[in-house]
């Protein structure tokens, strides 16, 4: 990280390198030559007094990433021959953190890499190991032993995104389908590129367990051609990742249709904040987003106030019909058929009910809401199926079961507001979760808040999503787009059914703790009744026996129903070497899937004791961290005097200080209780790309990327050019004339500076802003002035909220903040600046000091 | 016609006895009581109502002013002849003279109508309870009368529809976006709040009252005016009714194999009680309800799904064997008391060919003046016409009903009220002329109809007050008197007083006077009620008991006979077929249920608790015609021995109108030679009775069923039924060949019957 373009040394070692052209993109540097291995030391440190630097024009866009050193290392070591140990060396190379200004673009890095020889595998393949993209672990490395693990105070756990689909320039995932599928007899392990073939390739032997299991003839038989196949060109033993058409012992039943059933509010409160209208119209137009590849798909609607209304769509119908059903304490269905339907035989039924929705309900003034009773209906409908029952909430549910009374939030901090404060919703997520139903959330929360600490537990063990759009109003236009990209995006993803997911791993270690949205259905199964690329789980790994291999797998299989009615098993395979060295638990540590897993347990921490407690074990785990490792390289000349730190870990603690930093976890006087726990979910869905630009949002100086390159922000070869990587997080980093970007995975803020040009500020906000008084402020929908300036800007804010809403569902809104107006904003704004100091959590040269002060309290 | 006749022409009224007598001890020894046979809007074209108020004597008296009062022009007072009080006559009444009388005051205005100054709010409301499970031809036909009658209705009526089937449905009228309806759970016991607050008339319980927030802004209370969305004005609701009624479908549960559909009845008929109870209480509506079976599910019910169950009949009802019919009748009568305490109506339709459940259901209409028509089908003649009936309109275009009325009986001190016999309810009116004894719906002295009709008949009994011991010999001339104040919601809106004043003279119990003022037949019909009545709470031979008892004590204290020798008992003539109408009553369908079902029983005593009393003699003895060659069409004995091959009879029993051929009739009849011109006559005989059945039918409410037969067909079974067993299976042998018809029944005939009666009366025994 110290080889980045942050002060002076930029050019320098620009120098050093290969010239790049001064308009050469970041990504273009990124993917260079991987033998452009840099020569430069990786202890090269910044000058400690480096004063303010600009963004020089001439280097921007053109440096090269710590990684691609260290990926370039890495393959260097692939050309070993037979005979080599599996398990390469662990570069092991220290960083001191202490005036180390961190490369905040390398938070996205990839993690560091897993140090296995090619002969590991059965196969050479370069697929044979699995990509960060499904599955990565928090060590790339296994401690042999429980004590070693113990001794490097390193969690040890799995980041698993099962239903990822591969990242540009992976390999599409091989389908087999084939009768036989080959699992080991003892431990039902599929058989994968880590098994060993024995007598002569007619036994193979079980990498999880070491069963020796006879290789059935099929395997080297393709019974579609009738002939012999090279068994070493299967898939099984190329591909970490693969997926299996499943035969009909794997389904108790015939793969079931999607069913998209919606809970829709129309209360009060839903029809004036026009939700209902909103949500209708975007259902409407999404109804051809919704999977439905073999025509299958059933959509039904239920709306709710003081009572329960149910939609006849049978197309044969003139219009649909209403049924209104006032008994809230003994729910039952009032049709046999006809409110869920096929979505492609009952379309026109559906668009005409969802053009009328709003306006039947439009002169509502029923303040009741009965959502508890809704959802017991929604079950009644949606269970024999299973699906999704997607709720738009608008009101607080006050009516019978899961009725809630509004929270005295007047101590906002206090961590019992984040328990749930009714057990219907989890219990009714567990009965969902029998079924085969997923619950989605949509709250729209106004005045006196929706409790989605309590609501999103029906999400939460279901396998869905909760979303919260706090003081949501149609009549605002970034609310209603924002809305309409969520929504729309929601209903249009992947989506599969049915599933549950176990994790095997080799003898000696156990799946112990799961975290994200599920239920645990036994001790190592879980249930995702709706799978979603959203979702991912972290799963803490306990070694229970000294491990006897040099290698280890972790095999993930997740059975499911794809959304046009297979049967399916994608088999995720992950291989790590074993190390009996303490250092090597350090050097092999992914920051990412760290702060992930730390994410996650703060969140849990927060809510069974104190936001306090979680902010302290953050700290306290960094500390441990740091310290033992503080240990493991001895006594240094340094240590007193500096934070030593493994190269790979850099920004550990930056993303721990960035975690503490996170509206689930950070005091502010204006978030609200729902806000909290809505950032609390995120963090438990926990998707890598969007948690880790929640932790260190992404600052870029707009005013110099638009006046000062020609290129960013323009459309080359069907691409915006994105700038190559952004400030540190910091408003040392503020000009005085400036425009920036400030982006946390959830919000786009556009800083603007007092003094920023008028020109700049007429081409962003249209030629009737003359001066820096005209321009708006609060957020706002960004519109095209016909000026490039707004042009470019435009086409970065979108590129990177296609990627947020690609990633995790989310439509970051634009806020505009001005220096000196709606100081609320402006200091919200400045608290996602995470280097600097905030009142309840230090700076990070503040932070830094203190771990070292902390650490050194480690011999 | 009689002059008893005459008197109910114009009057409405039938007395058993013209002439009272002055002590309770003599009027017991009369053994009929005396008691009024009123028809309280008996139309009367010569008479329209007047459009002023009454005057009423000063309270608690309600006696009104009346052709009975005496008055003095002079001093402007009348004197009140129920309370004797002394009333000044308003302000206007100030021109009065022997020459210049208010109508009230003329000696033919003892029935006289005012029109009351306050019209009534609410026009009439018509709700609608439609069974939906029922096969396509009834749905179809059901639905068609249903569309049909919205061209009869008034189009200012309200209207509402509710349906039903596994589950109730009410439909919203108003809704303008989507066909809305709000449905009820078939099986669950709802309470009436709780069904007002589902259909959004009452706020839900448990919704957030108070604060600023909890309330949204200008929110409409509940009420009538949120009602309005189930009841409206046809006018407004014809479309939206329209398309609901045609886009009915069949209830869309699945019916297991072996099972009954799940019909909810009972569910329907709460919901739509609760619907008006809420919103429209104390003005008329009427809830007609449209049953295509018996209740299956839920509150009410009266048969199990299963169809391995068969539905109850008498029998299983006789020896408790029916399994819900308890619970089921406790059920609708309180249900029904609900609704005859908001003056609603209830009126059934049964187009089924087994039994919907009219025995359980029977107090809905009974206790609010509904009506009950009994068809195998929706796809009938009966139901059809029967029901579009209903909605006659009189001369000025105004629906022959009258809606939340009351009857208050008021007397002179002479005579006190035991109680009412019709479709009514008490008013739980408890005047200071309440009688001790009570017959039928006593302890009041007013009653409560959701319903009257101009047909609508009730029978009302009294006591005579005067004890003997302080008796001092009747003075000459006395009379006593008798009012009846009917106030009813007229459908043009107006709220109306009907007034009927009647007098009659009091004389000494022994005076010979008194067997001359009896009217045998209003006694019988009277008498028939009682019996009636008493055979809903009583086993049928105790009722039998009770009017044979009736009938030898009458005979005993009035026929001539020497005692101990039958051979010189003898019946004046207005006494005379009094013996023939009770043997008649005791083996009609009211009394001997045995071939009926449980529903028919409930249909048959509902008809016969609301006619007049000619209709009701109907019922009791139906006459019967006989239709031959070279004579006019003449009565005959309603006996075997009017059976003939060669006559044409046609029975009328209000319920059936049967036309019987002969056998040779019927024998010439298919030879066709009525289709040969030399016959004409014979197509001329064949042709008058069925021109009289279509007059008869072209009169009657419920529409009879209408029954063509030969001789010795099955059909002929109703014509047999009927007619007194003077030759029967067991006779022949005795007397030869019999004459007429062999009935094969074990009945006594009417000959062994007076002869018993006879020897019974004449015996000093009893
Ligand atoms: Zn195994
Ligand atoms: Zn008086």
């Amino acid at each position: 990280g110290a080889a980045l373009s942050y002060g002076q040394q930029q050019p320098q070692q620009q120098q050093q390198q290969q010239p790049l052209a001064a308009n050469q993109s970041f990504n273009q540097s990124m993917t260079s030559d991987p033998n452009n291995v840099s020569q430069h030391s990786i202890q090269q440190q910044p000058q400690p007094n480096t004063p303010m630097p600009l963004y020089p024009k001439a280097s921007y866009g053109s440096t090269l990433s710590m990684n691609a050193s260290i990926d370039g290392m890495a393959n260097s070591f692939s050309h070993l021959g037979v005979g080599t140990p599996i398990m390469q060396p662990i570069v092991n190379q220290a960083i001191s953190l202490i005036g180390a200004p961190p490369a905040p673009h390398e938070i996205h890095a990839p993690p560091p890499p897993i140090r296995l020889s090619p002969q590991a595998a059965c196969t050479m393949s370069p697929h044979s190991n699995c990509s960060p993209t499904y599955k990565r672990a928090t060590i790339n490395v296994v401690p042999q032993t429980a004590a070693l693990l113990s001794k490097s105070k390193t969690p040890f756990a799995l980041y698993i995104a099962p239903f990822r689909g591969p990242e540009p320039g992976e390999p599409e995932i091989p389908v087999i389908n084939s009768n036989t599928i080959v699992r080991c007899r003892r431990c039902r392990t599929y058989i994968n590129p880590y098994v060993q073939f024995l007598d002569r390739g007619q036994r193979w032997k079980c990498n999880l367990c070491y069963f020796p299991n006879d290789v059935p003839e099929a395997f080297d038989f393709d019974s579609a051609t009738q002939s012999y196949i090279d068994r070493w060109q299967r898939p099984e033993l190329n591909h970490a990742v693969v997926e299996y058409v499943a035969p009909s012992e794997y389904m108790l039943r015939p793969p079931q249709p999607p069913l998209f059933l919606f809970i829709l509010d129309v209360s009060y409160a839903a029809i004036q904040c026009g939700m209902l209208h909103a949500a209708c119209h975007i259902i409407k137009n999404s109804l051809d987003r919704i999977p439905n590849a073999d025509n299958r798909t059933l959509v039904g609607f239920i709306t709710v106030d003081s009572a329960l209304h149910f939609y006849n769509l049978n197309a044969n119908l003139s219009e649909p019909q209403m049924l209104v059903v006032g008994d809230l304490d003994d729910v039952f269905l009032p049709l046999p058929e006809d409110l869920l339907v096929n979505l492609t035989e009952c379309k026109a039924q559906i668009t005409s009910l969802l053009d009328k929705l709003p306006a039947m309900h439009q002169n509502t003034q029923n303040v009741g809401n009965a959502l508890g009773p809704a959802l017991q209906a929604a079950y009644q409908l949606a269970s024999p199926i299973g699906g999704k029952i997607i709720v738009l909430q608008t009101s607080l549910p006050n009516l019978q079961a899961g009725a809630l009374k509004p929270r005295d939030d007047k101590n906002r901090l206090d961590a019992s507001l984040l328990q749930p404060t009714s057990a219907f919703y989890k219990q009714f997520a567990v009965d969902c979760s029998r079924t085969q139903v997923s619950v989605d959330m949509f709250l729209f929360a106004q005045g006196t808040g929706i409790d989605v600490a309590t609501l999103c537990c029906a999400p939460r063990f279901t396998a869905g999503n909760t979303y919260l759009y706090p003081g949501w109003s149609a009549a605002k236009k970034d609310d209603a787009e924002k809305l309409a990209q969520e929504l729309s995006h929601f209903l249009g993803r992947p989506i599969a059914l049915e599933a549950v997911l176990r994790v095997r791993a080799s003898r000696g270690l156990r799946m112990s703790v799961y975290h994200g949205n599920f239920f645990v259905r036994s001790t190592d199964l879980l249930a995702l009744p709706n799978v979603n690329p959203d979702n991912t789980y972290a799963i803490e790994v306990a070694i229970d026996e000294t491990i006897q291999s040099s290698v280890v797998c972790f095999q993930t299989a997740l059975l499911h129903t794809t959304a046009y009615g297979e049967r399916r098993i994608r088999v995720i395979t992950l291989a790590l070497p074993v190390t009996t060295n303490l250092a090597d638990i350090f050097h092999a540590a992914d920051p990412g899937a760290l702060v992930n897993l730390l994410a996650r347990k703060a969140v849990e921490r927060a809510v069974e004791s104190k936001l306090e407690d979680a902010r302290d074990a953050i700290i306290n785990k960094c500390i441990d961290i740091l310290g033992v490792y503080k240990s493991v390289q001895g006594n240094n000349a340094t240590a007193a005097t500096q934070l030593q730190c493994p190269v790979n870990l850099k920004l550990f603690p930056l993303l721990c200080l960035g975690l503490i930093k996170h509206p689930a976890l950070r005091i502010h006087p204006l978030l609200t209780v729902d806000q909290r726990a809505a950032a609390m979910e995120l963090l438990r869905v926990g998707q890598m790309e969007p948690i880790l630009n929640q932790l260190h949002p992404a600052f870029y100086p707009l005013h110099r990327i638009l006046l000062e390159t020609q290129d960013l922000g323009t459309v080359v070869d069907g691409a915006v050019k994105l700038p190559p990587y952004p400030l540190p997080s910091t408003s040392e980093r503020l000009e005085r004339n400036g425009v920036y970007v400030l982006f946390d995975g959830v919000g786009m803020y556009l800083w603007v500076s007092r003094h920023a040009d008028p020109n700049l500020l007429a081409g962003l906000f249209g030629n009737n802003i003359q001066s820096y008084d005209q321009v708006p402020f609060g957020s706002i929908v960004m519109q095209p002035t016909g000026h490039a300036y707004a042009e470019r800007a435009l086409n970065l804010i979108n590129t990177w909220r296609a990627r947020a809403l690609q990633n995790s569902t989310i439509w970051p809104k634009v806020h505009v903040v001005k220096e000196d107006a709606d100081p609320v904003l402006r200091t919200w704004t400045l608290g996602l600046l995470i280097e600097d100091r905030a009142e309840y959590a230090p700076s990070f040269p503040q932070f830094l000091a203190q771990l070292r002060e902390k650490v050194a309290a480690y011999s | 016609m009689s002059q008893f006749e005459a008197v109910e022409d114009s009057e409405g009224v039938r007395l058993s006895w013209n002439m009272w007598p002055s002590s309770r001890v003599d009027a017991a020894r009369m053994v009929v009581p005396v008691a009024a046979l009123y028809t309280p809007l008996k139309e009367r074209q010569d008479r329209p109502p007047v459009l002023y108020e009454p005057v009423v004597c000063r309270p608690p008296c309600k006696g009104v002013l009346n052709p009975f009062c005496q008055f003095d022009p002079r001093a402007k007072l009348w004197i009140c002849p129920f309370c004797l009080q002394r009333n000044p006559f308003p302000p206007h009444y100030a021109d009065i003279s022997p020459h210049n009388l208010p109508a009230e005051l003329m000696p033919h205005y003892t029935t006289i109508e005012y029109t009351l100054a306050r019209p009534v709010p609410t026009p009439p409301i018509f709700l609608f309870v439609v069974d939906t499970c029922l096969d396509d031809n009834d749905l179809v036909a059901l639905k068609n009368t249903l569309l049909g009658s919205l061209a009869v209705i008034p189009q200012h009526a309200l209207v509402g529809f509710i349906s039903f089937g596994t589950m109730t449905q009410v439909h919203e009228l108003a809704a303008v976006d989507a066909p809305k309806a709000y449905v009820f759970r078939g099986s669950k016991d709802y309470s009436s709040k709780q069904i007002q607050e589902m259909l959004g008339l009452a706020p839900v319980s448990g919704t957030p009252a108070a604060g600023a927030n909890a309330r949204a802004p200008n929110a409409a209370g509940p009420g009538p005016r949120s009602a309005m969305r189930f009841l409206m004005p046809l006018a407004q609701a014809e479309f939206n009714l329209t398309s609901i009624i045609e886009n009915l479908q069949r209830d869309p549960w699945p019916v297991p194999q072996g099972k009954r559909p799940a019909r909810c009845t009972g569910v329907a008929t709460a919901v739509a009680v609760s619907l008006l109870e809420s919103a429209f209480p104390n003005t008329g509506a009427r809830i007609m309800l449209f049953l295509g079976g018996a209740c299956t599910v839920g509150p009410g019910l009266v048969v199990s799904q299963e169809l391995k169950d068969p539905i109850r009949s008498h029998h299983d009802i006789e020896k408790d064997h029916a399994k819900y019919h308890k619970k089921a009748l406790k059920f609708y009568e309180a249900l029904a008391a609900r609704v005859a305490a908001n003056a609603h109506t209830v009126d059934l339709f049964a187009g089924c060919l087994d039994q919907v459940g009219f025995h359980e259901m029977r107090h809905l209409p009974g206790y609010t003046g509904g009506v009950m028509v009994l068809a195998d089908s929706f796809n009938t003649h009966i139901f059809k016409q029967s029901f579009l009936k209903l909605f006659a309109k009189d001369a000025h275009d105004q629906l022959q009903m009258g809606f939340n009325a009351t009857l208050e009986v008021v007397t002179s001190k002479e005579l006190k009220v035991s109680g009412l016999i019709g479709d009514a309810s008490s008013a739980q009116r408890k005047a200071a002329n309440v009688g001790e004894t009570e017959i039928g719906l006593g302890g009041t002295s007013a009653w409560k109809f959701g319903t009257v009709t101009p047909r609508t008949s009730v029978a009302v009994y009294f006591e005579m007050t005067n004890n003997p011991a302080q008796a001092t010999p009747v003075p000459p001339g006395s009379r006593g008197l008798i009012q009846f104040l009917t106030h009813y919601q007229h459908s043009s809106g107006q709220q109306r007083l009907r007034v009927t004043t009647v007098a009659r003279h009091i004389v000494d119990g022994a005076a010979p006077d008194i067997p001359h003022a009896f009217d045998q037949e209003a006694a019988a019909v009277l008498m028939a009620r009682i019996a009636v009545y008493k055979a809903e709470l009583d086993d049928a031979p105790d009722v039998l008991r009770w009017l044979d008892r009736m009938l030898i004590r009458l005979c005993q204290r009035f026929a001539q006979y020497r005692k101990d020798d039958a051979s010189s008992f003898q019946l004046a003539d207005n006494f005379s077929i009094y013996p023939q109408f009770m043997f008649h009553l005791r083996r009609s369908q009211f009394l001997t249920v045995f071939n009926n079902s449980p529903d028919e029983t409930a249909f048959y005593r509902h008809v016969f608790n609301m006619e007049d009393c000619n209709n009701s003699l109907i019922m009791i003895q139906p006459p019967l015609m006989a239709y031959t060659f070279n004579q006019d069409p003449m009565p005959v004995l309603l006996d075997s021995v009017s059976v003939k091959p060669d006559v044409i009879l046609l029975l009328d029993t209000f319920f059936h109108i049967l036309i019987h051929h002969g056998s040779t009739i019927a024998e010439w009849r298919n030879a066709k030679y009525h289709e040969q011109e030399s016959y004409a006559n014979f197509k001329q005989l064949l042709e008058a009775p069925v021109a009289d059945a279509r007059a008869l039918l072209a009169d009657r409410f419920p529409v009879p069923r209408y029954v063509d037969c030969d001789q010795n067909s099955s059909q002929a079974r109703f014509l047999l039924a009927k007619l007194n067993p003077s030759t029967t299976y067991t006779s022949g042998s005795q007397y030869g060949q019999p004459q007429g018809q062999a009935i094969f029944t074990d009945d006594v005939s009417l000959q062994v019957f007076m002869e018993h009666l006879k020897k019974l009366a004449v015996s000093g025994a009893s």
